[in-house]
């Protein structure tokens, strides 16, 4: 074990995000495309968010049916969104070092945005408002939308299983082809002999990141297809579906979606980090194993879901509950051990990206704590249905994934266009963070007060959370305004950077 | 469904109209006797028998949407008339446009006029803007019930659902240096995506409407609204979902590698120092 922290005799080359010899500028392109689209529709799916928080602080009144429809669609777009934002990031970040495919990254983003068009239209012309889970047999019977929406909203969900298992594989393809091997980019050998074997070249840490998060990718997105079958035959009045194994399927599918989003753009950090920090992050024994174990423990902890469902069986739950804990702590730890590392005495510049990539850790901990917390069966029982759980998804999505996305863009940006941030942009990102913390912070003490979750009319003693959360909405609305007018300002300029990159000798 | 055919009878159900059939064997035998002769143009163009056999293929769908059972049916039920419309826009004219456009050869040395008119009609926001409008005011229930009620507007509905569709798969389909040709993956793909969204925004608004919004449709004799409006559902999902497959296949087809320069590869590249590992302890 002494050689899982050992350090390599020389010092290896920061990759660059884009150089002319690897002429991964196509790459590149479809990666910001993916950005773009990802975390402008998160912009729009948070303007659902704040209606919702205006209504429950009873500010504006949202009829209940519509209540449900929004709710729908911000849950169902900001799993699919985030996570197309974070493949993205990935995307440029594996394209540095390894050849990819523009076109079948295009394809996969025209695959998820079919399937987007679904989920919108399904929602706000059909009137769908079952909620993202879409849990049987609620959708097929509403007596709210009819039969056609639930199966609209189904075709939906399989558009974007289709785009991801089209994306993973391809990345997977090309991962294995550079490597010699699926197992060699695992580091499979390196790990299993305790850091001793070193014949095959390692990974860097975003390679293997990528290869970890393609097999449960694959994975999730075949459950979501061995969900969607069954719900098509029950639809055609072919067969009845078993309401537990339904609930198993399109929570191994969704959470495992919202699960990915979030270890993706940790993978950013150590793609983004070394850049600011000009200390490159190693390929170490603890991170092959940390991320390896993730492969297994990423698809056993969605069962944390079900234990109120008193039919399913008893080993599952332990095996969810052992699984939420052991997926968060390994990654965790060296995530955030790496990541102090390379910072400490690094003379960072604290700009935009590298503060936001800070942010996101935190909240990535952060969250994940509250997930731990709810994950424990005794806490579960009492906090599952109340606005707890809103508040730890929110906490690792708003503070952590989506705050590593826009700091990767930020990265992203500067690299294509060889500027330096502007000074003034980390204002946004505080205003970010401490709106984002504000507004979460409420979510937990509402939690904290039995507020149920997914209703649409709050009491009057519930509102007083909502209403204070507004102002802290309204702050992150601001943080997030800001970073768009600034990337978009820029924004022409990177492009052209991935086209100058390539047409050089 | 608003009546349901005689299954027994239904696939015997074609309706041989002479003007239809006429147009379409006198365009099938000019366009054999301009591939066997290398093209329109002057210099001989690259014709292969894909060409010949997608231009063939989409002359055959034509017939099947308009003169089948498909066709036949489409006066008594909408959802059958969307089949119909599916298969003009979704597949007869984009196999029309893969086929006939390498007639013309290399676009850019035709006639000044006709170069003019082509770089026109096919730039894709004229192209894209024809389609659209084409197909949202033919689908108006005044436009809609109209055509049904009058045999001459129902030929130009169609007429005009093809030509609209041509201008639209024609970016698409030519190689990205001729005229109308889009170039680079960003802007086939935002092309394809509005051509998406929008079909799939009319598709909807029809699945999920409350109300019967073609009313000829309540006039077919044993109608009943609820069965004109179980059938006015499953003609949105028969315009969405094919809709959808087209287009998730379109991309795959139409959005292209791009040119890039020469890569260094994983073995080289471990030579060149790009990779970090291995790393011994």
């Amino acid at each position: 074990m002494a050689s899982a922290f050992a350090v390599p005799p020389s010092p290896p080359a920061i990759t660059p995000l884009l150089a002319p010899d690897r002429a991964n500028g196509a790459a590149i392109r479809a990666a910001l495309a993916y950005m773009v689209v990802g975390l402008g529709t998160f912009l729009l799916l948070g303007l659902l968010g704040l209606l919702m928080r205006l209504d429950q602080g009873g500010l504006i009144v949202i009829p209940p049916a519509w209540f449900y429809r929004i709710m729908t669609l911000h849950g169902a777009g900001m799993v699919a969104t985030i996570l197309l934002a974070a493949l993205g990031g990935l995307a440029a970040a594996v394209s540095a070092t390894t050849r990819l495919k523009a076109r079948v990254l295009w394809i996969a983003l025209i695959l998820h945005l079919i399937g987007t068009g679904f989920v919108i239209l399904t929602t706000l012309v059909g009137g769908f408002g079952a909620g993202w889970t879409v849990l049987y047999p609620l959708p097929s019977h509403g007596d709210i939308w009819p039969l056609s929406a639930a199966i609209a909203m189904y075709v939906g969900y399989l558009f974007i299983a289709l785009g991801l298992l089209v994306y993973c594989l391809h990345m997977l393809y090309a991962l294995a082809r550079a490597h010699g091997g699926l197992a060699n980019v695992l580091a499979l050998r390196y790990l299993f002999s305790f850091g001793r074997d070193t014949r095959s070249a390692l990974p860097r840490p975003p390679e293997l990141i990528a290869a970890v998060i393609s097999i449960d990718g694959i994975a999730a997105a075949t459950s979501g297809v061995v969900y969607l079958i069954p719900m098509f035959a029950h639809a055609a009045g072919v067969t009845s579906v078993n309401a537990l194994f339904a609930k198993n399927a399109v929570l191994l599918f969704g959470h495992t979606m919202a699960n990915l989003s979030i270890y993706v753009t940790a993978g950013l950090v150590y793609a983004a980090l070394p850049t600011f920090t000009g200390r490159p992050w190693r390929t170490t024994w603890a991170v092959v194993c940390a991320w390896d174990l993730i492969i297994i423990l990423m698809l056993a902890n969605y069962s944390h879901h079900l234990y109120a469902d008193f039919a399913q069986p008893l080993g599952l739950q332990l095996l969810a509950e052992l699984g939420s804990y052991a997926v968060a702590l390994p990654s965790f730890i060296v995530t955030v051990v790496g990541a102090l590392t390379l910072i400490y005495r690094s003379a960072i510049r604290w700009t935009v990206a590298p503060t936001l990539l800070m942010l996101g850790i935190w909240g990535w901990v952060l969250g994940g704590i509250g997930a731990v917390l709810d994950a424990t069966i005794p806490v579960n029982q009492v906090m599952h249905n109340t606005m707890w759980v809103p508040a730890h998804f929110h906490t690792y999505y708003l503070l952590g994934a989506v705050a590593f996305a826009w700091g990767y863009l930020f990265y992203m940006v500067r690299e294509l266009t060889a500027d330096r941030d502007a000074r003034m942009v980390r204002v946004a990102a505080w205003l970010y963070g401490i709106g984002g913390a504000g507004f979460i912070l409420m979510l937990f003490v509402a939690g904290g007060h039995s507020v149920p979750r997914r209703y649409a009319v709050h009491l009057p003693q519930w509102q007083v959370y909502a209403r204070i959360a507004v102002p802290f909405v309204l702050l992150l609305a601001l943080g997030l305004a800001w970073f768009s007018w600034d990337l978009g300002t820029r924004f022409r300029a990177a492009w052209r950077g991935t086209q100058s990159a390539e047409s050089k000798p | 469904m608003t009546v349901a055919p005689n299954p027994s009878g239904f696939v015997w159900q074609w309706e041989w109209e002479l003007p239809l059939i006429a147009s379409l064997v006198v365009s099938e035998v000019a366009y054999v006797v301009c591939w066997f002769r290398g093209g329109l143009a002057p210099q001989r163009a690259h014709l292969a028998w894909k060409h010949l056999a997608a231009f063939t293929a989409g002359l055959v769908i034509i017939v099947i949407a308009l003169a089948s059972p498909i066709g036949a049916n489409d006066e008594r039920l909408l959802s059958m008339h969307m089949v119909a419309h599916d298969l003009l826009i979704w597949v007869a004219a984009p196999l029309v446009v893969a086929g006939g456009v390498p007639l013309l050869g290399d676009t850019n040395r035709l006639p000044w006029s006709l170069r003019q008119a082509l770089e026109l009609l096919t730039s894709p926001g004229v192209a894209l803007l024809a389609s659209t409008s084409l197909l949202w005011v033919w689908h108006a229930p005044t436009a809609f019930d109209r055509a049904l009620a009058h045999e001459g507007v129902h030929v130009v509905e169609h007429l005009c659902f093809l030509i609209g569709y041509l201008l639209y798969w024609w970016p698409l389909v030519v190689r990205p240096e001729a005229i109308g040709g889009l170039r680079g993956h960003l802007a086939r793909a935002v092309y394809l995506a509005v051509g998406m969204m929008q079909s799939a925004l009319l598709s909807a608004l029809i699945m999920f409407h409350g109300t019967v919004l073609y009313t000829t449709y309540l006039h077919v004799p044993g109608a009943t609204l609820d069965s004109a409006l179980a059938d006015q559902r499953l003609a949105g999902a028969l315009m969405w979902y094919p809709g959808a497959v087209v287009f998730a296949l379109a991309a795959a087809l139409v959005i292209r590698e791009d040119v890039v320069g020469p890569w260094p590869g994983p073995r080289s590249a471990r030579i060149n120092g790009i990779r970090e590992s291995p790393q011994p302890d």
